[in-house]
């Protein structure tokens, strides 16, 4: 029997090396691929009338938007308006990575790796920076000083504050890292038992259809997370505290 | 765990950026403002919408009050046109009673006359014949042939008594 976290593994698929580095084409880059084509399909063919009383399709792609647009509105205010392609292109692409990897047999989640996360969650934290010191310059900093607090807990204050800002990317990315990678870990564990189990595999296979149900809650509560997350962090920066 | 290999860093992240770049140029210009087109489009058509049916509403509105207006004016002129007739009415009936009254008044009084006068007749007949009737009587039951006159003036008195009563 593989291993449970066999399903994790990268496997390259067209090798490519550019000026010495490996920037292969694998299985992951094949899914992402595959995301955004389906990301694509979903949003054409869905537009593809752009009718005043929706379809059924039409209707789900209206709602992911406004889902989106609102949450960005409510979280980060309306100046927040000309990040929204970003946080709804963010939200969709993890969305899709997330459900098409809860493919049977076929899928590969490439939000499990902590690469991929950590890379997303770090253009977020840096992207955020930037835009916050472009706003405000200097007065940025004044987002790692609490208000009305005591001066002399200040030192302190402003040490837990830089220390809880700069791990934003390290949480928001092993949130879903560790998320999906329990997740499917746990789908493969109790796969295993229903072949191990023989006749009694009904009830790990019944676990496994519950489960398949909370995975699927879970991949789109997480991109929901990290979209939302990365509303809060806009809003901080754009509105400080 | 395979994630944490290092080898596999480089490759995933430059395809993410490479395909989420895509992901992103297609979705801030093309998806995002179709979507944003339709549902401005449906948003503009709803206030127009709304709009139209409020100006609508307060055409029918003005409709209803006019309507109402004319309504009680067509009321009021309907009553007073009625008043007025029956007042005509009234006062011709009035007038034709009277002129009823008068007439009957005058029929009425003439055929008194008339009556008062037939009575007379009537009672002076009575008298003659009563004078007549009453000579037979004592002539019969006493054999005294009286004078007509002498009848006549006692049997008088008594019918001037008779008669007084009759129309007292």
């Amino acid at each position: 029997m593989a291993s449970p976290l066999a399903q994790f593994e990268i496997k390259t698929l067209i090798p490519l090396q550019v000026a010495g580095y490996d920037i292969s084409f694998t299985n992951s880059a094949l899914f992402m691929a595959i995301t955004v084509a389906a990301i694509m399909f979903f949003m054409t063919v869905g537009m593809r009338k752009g009718a005043l009383v929706p379809g059924r399709w039409q209707l789900c792609v209206e709602m992911c938007y406004e889902f989106i647009a609102n949450m960005l509105h409510d979280t980060a205010g309306r100046d927040a308006r000309k990040y929204f392609p970003f946080i709804f292109t963010l939200f969709m692409f993890i969305l899709f990575a997330n459900l098409i990897g809860m493919t049977p047999y076929f899928g590969f989640t490439f939000t499990s790796h902590i690469a991929v996360t950590f890379a997303m969650a770090s253009f977020v934290f840096i992207g955020v920076t930037i835009i916050g010191l472009a706003k405000h310059g200097f007065k940025f900093f004044k987002l790692f000083v609490p208000a009305g607090a005591p001066l002399a807990l200040m030192p302190l204050l402003v040490v837990i504050e830089l220390v809880s800002y700069l791990s934003r990317p390290i949480s928001l990315s092993v949130r879903l890292f560790a998320n999906m990678v329990a997740g499917h870990t746990m789908l493969k564990v109790f796969g295993g038992f229903v072949v191990a189990l023989g006749a009694l595999g009904v009830v790990p296979f019944a676990f496994i259809v519950a489960l398949t149900g909370l995975e699927l809650l879970v991949a789109c509560l997480q991109a929901y997370v990290f979209a939302i997350l990365t509303c809060m962090y806009l809003n901080d920066a754009l509105h400080l505290h | 765990m395979p994630q944490l290999d290092p080898a596999v860093f480089l490759p995933q992240i430059f395809w993410l950026f490479v395909i989420f770049g895509l992901i992103y140029l297609f979705i801030a210009h093309s998806a995002a403002p179709k979507i944003t087109q339709v549902l401005e489009k449906r948003q503009a058509r709803i206030s127009s919408d709304l709009e139209e049916a409020s100006s609508l509403q307060a055409k029918a509105e003005a409709a209803r009050v006019s309507h109402e207006k004319a309504l009680e004016e067509a009321r009021l002129k309907a009553t007073s046109t009625i008043t007025a007739k029956r007042e005509a009415i009234k006062a011709d009936v009035e007038a034709e009673y009277a002129q009823l009254t008068e007439k009957l008044g005058a029929e009425f009084a003439s055929a008194e006359v008339k009556i008062l006068a037939a009575k007379d007749k009537a009672l002076d007949e009575i008298r003659v014949m009563s004078v007549d009737i009453c000579k037979e009587i004592i002539q019969s039951v006493s054999g005294l042939d009286l004078d007509k006159k002498i009848v006549s003036e006692r049997v008088g008195a008594k019918f001037e008594a008779v008669k007084e009563n009759a129309n007292g």
